[in-house]
């Protein structure tokens, strides 16, 4: 990351429910002095469709739960220098991993969703991603680079590991790694 | 609505700008032409059967994890059914404390819908330079506007976090029965300091907004332009409300042709059905049936329902509004944009109200009680539009079922419709622009869809579901 | 026995302690806090949760500090990069043990565990997590416990056993499927020996023993087991 060139920043949700990047807009007027520092070069909130190359910095929010997350996943991870996991279910799987404590939960989700009650002949969506058996967090499936726990982690620590990164220095977690 | 099967087709994935996991297949005729489009959602986290077992009074910390844009919805839904479950109305204080709260919510969202994800297409153009399409070009290009939007979220924001603690999944201050602490007057004071500027802000973009009507005509007539049935929440009298009252359906041309004095009651006015291709289902007005008894919610949807505001400043502006529409009903998914900020004028003005009533500052908010029935419905008006969340538990307080109705659920039906719309008058697939499907997804975003939400949960409700062959032809049929 | 008869070194301090002190005794009274879990004033020591082992010079064997007395010419670190590594790795394996989820927790910001964790910087845990689905018991009229937060910390059947004098808790199984139980494994409604003193839900560090309606704030009590045995033995 030079200093001059504009920071390559993409953002990325999974199984989440956005708040990490809700958190990530609450940091308010911090965003006009960052709209200096990055270029937001794939994000949901922006327009481009395929994740680029050259990435510098990812944060991607949820966790993965379907085949065409992992894909993307994957994807992110080979065009990224650092990718960040954000928020707890990106760290923990947290809510988004409650239905591991099924047997088969992919199965057992989809069944109590379309084919409950047992006698309506309902059909579970085909076309549609596939879910994976479990849902899990990300560096169970790639390497992470950084975490930043939180449901969601508040605005402020999401803008001190931004501000840490840009800066060249690696951000302290002790004491900024509360989950919840 | 038919089964797509290898026809030719473009894809639009993922939709940007929307909350959630979305994508838009436009299927082609032989000769190119749109033959229709199809509203895919595509992601899917079960709440409804990871949350069986749990007690019911962590259901709102859970549920509220639907959806991070609008988890205040959520938390009130729960907290309202796990009221109905404990048998307890909480005090005066709790109520006015968490509708304060929804007006905060509902302020952020629909700023956030209007400025950071809306703006780009309506100020920076629909044909604009993708990579610049959004907030950050915003912020280059507009910076006033951008400055603006960037407060008026965080005004609402900082609403929710100065009554409840956090500003998003702030469900640690709610509970079954009221909630746990007061507001202070030190956090009253600093509310009500801002707001003017709330005020103020909306007000100017609303005239901003009317001014700019003019440009977007062809939006109008062609984004989502479509008569259809309306559902939301009224006051006594049919005025517009968020928190509690009973549930509405108009038709097209205004007529009341359902009214659910007991929400808990839904389930005998909207059924569902399931189309394989996308994992939210499809509701509708069932004395009508499906797919024709497609009906909206949502800001466009509440003004159409209500007859008027009981705040002075949002009451003018929906006379204003009512008289685009034939008997005061406005057909046009564009004018989204234009209802949200009149709620967002509504909802300050409601703001400001209970701010300056010295009940709210009282401290008695909390209820003791327990498992006292063994079934709870809550309702409210998000954003986006109704939502219901109803719960049955066992003795101990166990949760046994769990049915979540969504909002933007609702409206899928009408999202294949707009959709199907726009692409027909837009799309030419000889020659593909990306302004062209950029205005499809500029129809869903007036929306405003929460697909995190509505793929949480899917609910348990009578079902309709169809099987069709690769002709679209009907072979089987079931009703629950 | 004199008062302060044995010599030892604390961080390259010099202390000296009455004979029979334990290593945690004797930091935390010269100024040095030692993390810990299962640890609670008032109640024995159990050395459980392996959050206190500290170094010894002369041997690569960490030893914990709550259960340990002192020994003469003993030199102890409390405080290394090794010693950091082995503390989050505790808290990454009791998180990953059981189900917990902080932010659906009735113990978030309140929890012991979560604050440990946040201390130590553990921002993820290595291991695969298991996602218990353990029993949860709320029959009892106010009491709850949901197992899949336990982390076996034992101070639930210490403070019953010691303070309130009953046993209600003790365990059951062993290795993973190690559990809290009532009596001899009755749901908590039908157990005849609990007095519904509510110390155990005072003295739990994390979300597994609560009390239902109660904001988990109000009930939690660090030194209850300390309190009362002061109280106990005023004069």
């Amino acid at each position: 990351m030079t200093q001059d060139a504009k920071v390559r920043v993409a953002t990325v949700w999974l199984s989440g429910c956005s708040g990490c990047h809700m958190s990530f807009l609450d940091q308010d007027e911090r965003l006009i002095d960052l709209a200096k520092k990055i270029t937001l070069v794939y994000s949901p909130i922006a327009d481009v469709k395929e994740f680029p190359e050259n990435v510098d910095v990812t944060l991607i929010e949820g966790a993965v739960a379907n085949e065409e997350q992992l894909a993307m996943l994957k994807k992110v991870r080979s065009r990224t220098k650092v990718l960040i996991s954000l928020g707890d279910c990106a760290v923990t799987g947290n809510v988004t991993a409650l239905r591991n404590s099924w047997h088969h939960s992919d199965q057992a989700i989809l069944e109590r969703a379309y084919k409950d009650p047992a006698d309506l002949n309902a059909a579970i969506p085909t076309a549609v991603p596939k879910l994976l058996i479990k849902a899990h967090p990300l560096h169970e499936m790639i390497k992470v680079d950084f975490y930043i726990p939180g449901c969601p982690p508040s605005a402020d620590l999401i803008n001190y590991v931004l501000v840490e990164l840009l800066a060249g220095r690696t951000p302290m977690m002790e004491g900024r790694s509360k989950y919840g | 609505m038919v089964k797509p099967n290898n026809e030719k087709k473009i894809t639009i994935s993922p939709i940007t700008r929307i909350e959630g996991h979305a994508q838009v297949t436009i299927l082609l005729n032989d000769d190119d032409s749109v033959k229709e489009a199809l509203f895919k959602v595509v992601d899917f986290r079960g709440f409804e059967k990871f949350t069986e077992g749990r007690p019911f009074y962590e259901m709102p910390s859970i549920t509220s994890r639907a959806c991070g844009i609008c988890p205040v919805s959520h938390l009130l839904a729960s907290a309202k059914a796990c009221d109905a479950i404990v048998g307890l109305s909480p005090p005066k204080t709790a109520e006015m404390l968490r509708r304060l709260m929804h007006m905060g919510q509902l302020i952020q969202s629909h700023a956030l819908n209007f400025f950071h994800l809306s703006s780009p297409d309506l100020l920076l153009g629909l044909d604009s330079d993708p990579a610049q399409r959004n907030i950050f070009g915003l912020i280059e290009k507009q910076p006033e506007l951008a400055m603006r939007g960037i407060k008026l979220r965080k005004f609402g924001q900082e609403l929710i976090e100065k009554i409840a603690g956090k500003r998003i999944h702030s469900s640690d201050w709610i509970m079954p029965g009221g909630a746990k602490w007061p507001l202070t007057k030190e956090r009253a004071d600093y509310l009500s300091a801002n707001l003017p500027e709330a005020l103020d802000s909306t007000q100017k973009t609303l005239e901003m907004y009317k001014n700019m009507l003019g440009g977007f005509e062809e939006e109008v007539e062609n984004f989502g332009n479509f008569p259809s049935y309306y559902m939301g929440l009224v006051t006594g009298d049919g005025g517009l409300e968020h928190y509690d009252g009973t549930l509405r359906i108009i038709d097209k041309n205004g007529k009341v042709v359902a009214e659910c004095v007991d929400p808990t009651k839904y389930s005998e006015f909207i059924g569902e059905a399931v189309e394989p291709w996308s994992f939210m289902k499809f509701p509708y007005f069932k004395a009508v049936g499906y797919p024709e008894g497609a009906y909206r919610v949502g800001p466009l949807a509440r003004l159409n329902v209500a007859s008027h505001c009981e705040t002075p400043l949002a009451n003018e502006e929906l006379k204003q509004f009512k008289k685009m529409g034939k008997n005061g009903v406005v057909q046009s998914t564009f004018h989204y944009h234009y209802a949200r900020l009149i709620e967002t004028l509504f909802c300050i003005e409601t703001a400001k109200n209970l701010l300056e009533d010295p009940e709210i500052l009282s401290e008695h908010v909390t209820s003791k009680a327990l498992v006292n029935r063994y079934e709870g419905v809550g309702v409210a008006e998000a954003p986006r539009g109704t939502l219901i969340h109803h719960y049955k538990v066992d003795p101990q307080g166990l949760i046994t079922w769990n049915n979540m109705i969504i909002a933007t659920e609702h409206n899928n039906i009408a999202y294949n419709m707009a959709v199907t719309q726009v692409a027909k008058k837009y799309v030419k697939a000889k020659t593909l622009q990306e302004g062209m499907l950029n205005r499809v997804e500029a129809v869903i975003r007036a929306f405003d869809p929460c697909l995190s939400c509505a793929t949480h949960a899917i609910g348990n409700m009578p079902l309709d579901v169809r099987l069709v062959d690769a002709d679209g032809k009907l072979v089987d049929r079931k009703v629950r | 026995m004199s008062t302060n008869g044995v010599k030892l070194k604390i961080d390259g301090v010099e202390v000296a302690v009455p004979e029979g002190t334990t290593i945690l005794k004797a930091a935390k009274d010269n100024g040095i806090i030692i993390p810990t879990l299962c640890n609670l004033e008032g109640l024995t020591a159990y050395g459980g949760c392996r959050l206190c082992l500290v170094e010894v010079s002369g041997t690569p064997k960490l030893f914990p500090a709550c259960t340990t007395p002192v020994a003469p010419g003993m030199e102890i670190i409390t405080a290394s990069d090794k010693l950091k590594e082995y503390r989050k790795m505790v808290i990454q394996m009791l998180l990953a043990e059981r189900t917990h989820i902080c932010s659906a927790c009735v113990a978030n910001d309140h929890c012991e565990l979560q604050a440990m964790a946040n201390q130590l910087g553990v921002d993820h845990v290595m291991f695969e997590r298991n996602w218990s689905k353990d029993d949860i018991d709320l029959s009892h009229d106010f009491l709850a416990i949901d197992r899949n937060r336990c982390i076996l910390c034992t101070r639930c059947i210490r403070v019953c056993d010691q303070i309130e004098g009953v046993h209600t808790l003790d365990l059951k199984l062993r290795g993973k499927d190690t559990e809290v139980i009532m009596d001899l494994d009755e749901r908590w409604a039908n157990s005849c020996s609990c007095t519904s003193c509510r110390k155990c839900a005072k003295v739990c560090p994390v979300g597994a023993i609560y009390i239902e309606g109660e904001p988990i704030g109000h009930t939690k009590r660090k030194d209850i087991a300390e309190f009362i045995l002061a109280r106990r033995n005023r004069k």
